[in-house]
């Protein structure tokens, strides 16, 4: 989306009646795990990757975040910091079904959702009934109704604004359990109150480029030229979708198509076994070729990183002609690309699928080549693993594997979410009475 | 103290009409019979063709995650905790 510059300079604040909201749920897992578990209520508990002294922690608390735990920390400072902390491993079915739980609410106000992530989605309510009602109102009823439906222990921030920025930013003015509005008549003041990181989107690498152009605080932001901020600070369209968005309008209403499959994995410790290496890799491959397959694409690209005990990393990538579809092409392709790294301890491994080509299985070839026999044999092989469950039937190489490359949530994006649906329906809510 | 398991325990399941929800009353476990006081969370989860449905219930002071195997109609208890730090 791009103005011509005179346009967005003589462009003041968005003063149309706000009609988005943000709604970001507390201390998501942790929550989750307080409300499955009601002993675990008004105590600090945190969600880690592992409950091991150097697993990372991913969701503390409120109760937690009291006592200085924070995401990112180790378990072991976590536990420094507040010796009582309860250091639950992550289970996604349940975050799963707690998302799945408040869009089901969400939809019942607006048929406009987009979830930004496991725990936080935007609502639009333009052109809906909600939207005369007040959405101020609409949001009390959304916390009560996540309260009831979701459970008593679940609290969420509630950010309504004119664009998906302001809406977002108002979220996390007040947490735990806050609702705020921010529009043109309270934005200049809420912004005096902020640093610059605290914008969501700015971060301290593009802190670093505002002060050089001599912008310190966020109505410096606010009153810079689009010029100024396209030219010098940003040095791209950016700047001037910046400027749209502090002042209130929509920037960032764009849906990504998915272009890629991935997964990667934390090698505690490190791990320099080729062998192990490469069965690694291979579960790895069969996790993103599944949930690429059931999509019906296959890939012309595959991209190896890793991430090596002496904290360097690696990475390449390679795009061919043949598309690949079996997990076992897709392996062989790692591989072949996996071999070009130096020897060192591997600490976090990944593989992407990437240039994603539609599949056409029904079309049958009338010479059969050794990639339509793999093919043909990758879909039996997730057809009786989508009967009997994930991994009972696997590449040999993968056995022993059970406990490695486990389920998890990724942060940042709900992708998975639709992948755990298998594009199926979502399943009935046991609560209500059919 | 959270202890993972995977036992078979004998469940009662009550449904109320009134509010369209089914729910465990009373677990028989290692001999003793417990009262569910509250039913936490409530989740579906599917295994290949066989939908789980898993209770996450507090009876008697103890934290019990309880899973019903639609397919062979089995509850397993897959875990126990009493809630405090390891």
């Amino acid at each position: 989306m791009a103005f011509p510059t005179e346009v967005l300079a003589g462009l003041g604040l968005n003063r149309n009646a706000p009609a988005l909201m943000h709604v970001d749920l507390n201390a998501c897992f942790a929550s989750v795990e307080q409300q499955a578990n009601p002993l675990l209520r008004g105590r600090p508990v945190a969600v880690a990757a592992y409950a091991s002294p150097g697993g990372c922690i991913v969701s503390p608390s409120v109760e937690a975040k009291r006592f200085g735990v924070k995401v990112g920390m180790t378990v072991r400072e976590g536990r420094l910091l507040c010796p009582g902390l309860v250091v639950l491993p992550p289970d996604p079915p349940k975050y799963r079904a707690a998302h799945l739980s408040l869009r089901r609410i969400f939809r019942d106000y607006s048929p406009d959702v987009e979830p930004k992530s496991i725990d936080e989605a935007v609502i639009d309510f333009a052109g809906t009934p909600a939207l005369k009602r007040g959405l101020v109102e609409v949001a009390r009823e959304i916390k009560g109704r996540v309260k009831e439906d979701v459970g008593c222990w679940m609290r969420c921030s509630v950010g309504i604004g004119t664009n998906r920025f302001l809406a977002k930013l108002a979220a996390g003015l007040q947490k735990p359990n806050g609702l705020v509005t921010l529009d043109h008549a309270n934005l200049e003041a809420a912004y005096a109150k902020l640093s610059l990181t605290d914008l969501p989107g700015i971060n301290v690498r593009f802190e670093a480029r505002l002060n050089a152009a001599g912008i310190h605080t966020p109505p410096e932001f606010l009153a810079a030229s689009p010029a100024t901020l396209r030219q010098r600070v940003f040095r791209s369209i950016a700047g001037q979708q910046w400027s749209l968005r502090l002042r209130g309008w929509e920037a960032d209403a764009v849906v990504f198509a998915r272009r890629t499959y991935g997964q990667n994995y934390s090698i505690g410790g490190g791990c320099g076994d080729p062998h192990e290496l490469s069965a690694l890799l291979m579960k790895m491959a069969e996790k993103a070729g599944r949930r690429m397959r059931r999509d019906g694409w296959a890939c012309r690209g595959v991209h190896v990183a890793c991430v090596f005990a002496d904290g360097t990393h690696w990475h390449v990538g390679r795009v061919r002609d043949e598309p690949l579809y079996a997990t076992q092409d897709v392996h062989r392709r790692a591989m072949l690309l996996f071999n070009r790294r130096p020897g060192k301890r591997v600490a976090k491994l990944s593989v992407t699928c990437y240039e994603l080509v539609k599949t056409h299985r029904e079309q049958l070839a009338l010479f059969e080549t050794r990639a339509d026999t793999m093919a043909r044999l990758a879909d039996a092989a997730d057809a009786v693993n989508d009967r009997y469950g994930e991994f009972l039937l696997t590449p040999a190489l993968m056995l022993g594997l059970e406990e490695k490359v486990i389920d998890r949530v990724s942060f940042g994006g709900v992708r998975e979410l639709e992948d755990a649906c298998g594009g199926e329906p979502e399943p009935p809510d046991p609560r209500r009475d059919y | 103290m959270r202890e993972t398991v995977r036992e078979k325990v004998s469940v009662v399941l009550v449904y109320d009409r009134a509010k369209g929800r089914a729910a465990p009353a009373r677990l028989r476990w290692n001999g003793r019979e417990y009262t569910v006081d509250e039913v936490g969370f409530h989740h579906a989860v599917r295994e290949g063709r066989a939908l789980h449905h898993v209770y996450s219930v507090t009876a008697n002071g103890t934290f019990f995650k309880l899973d019903l195997d639609t397919e062979t109609l089995h509850w397993t208890l897959r875990e126990v905790s009493d809630g405090l730090p390891d």
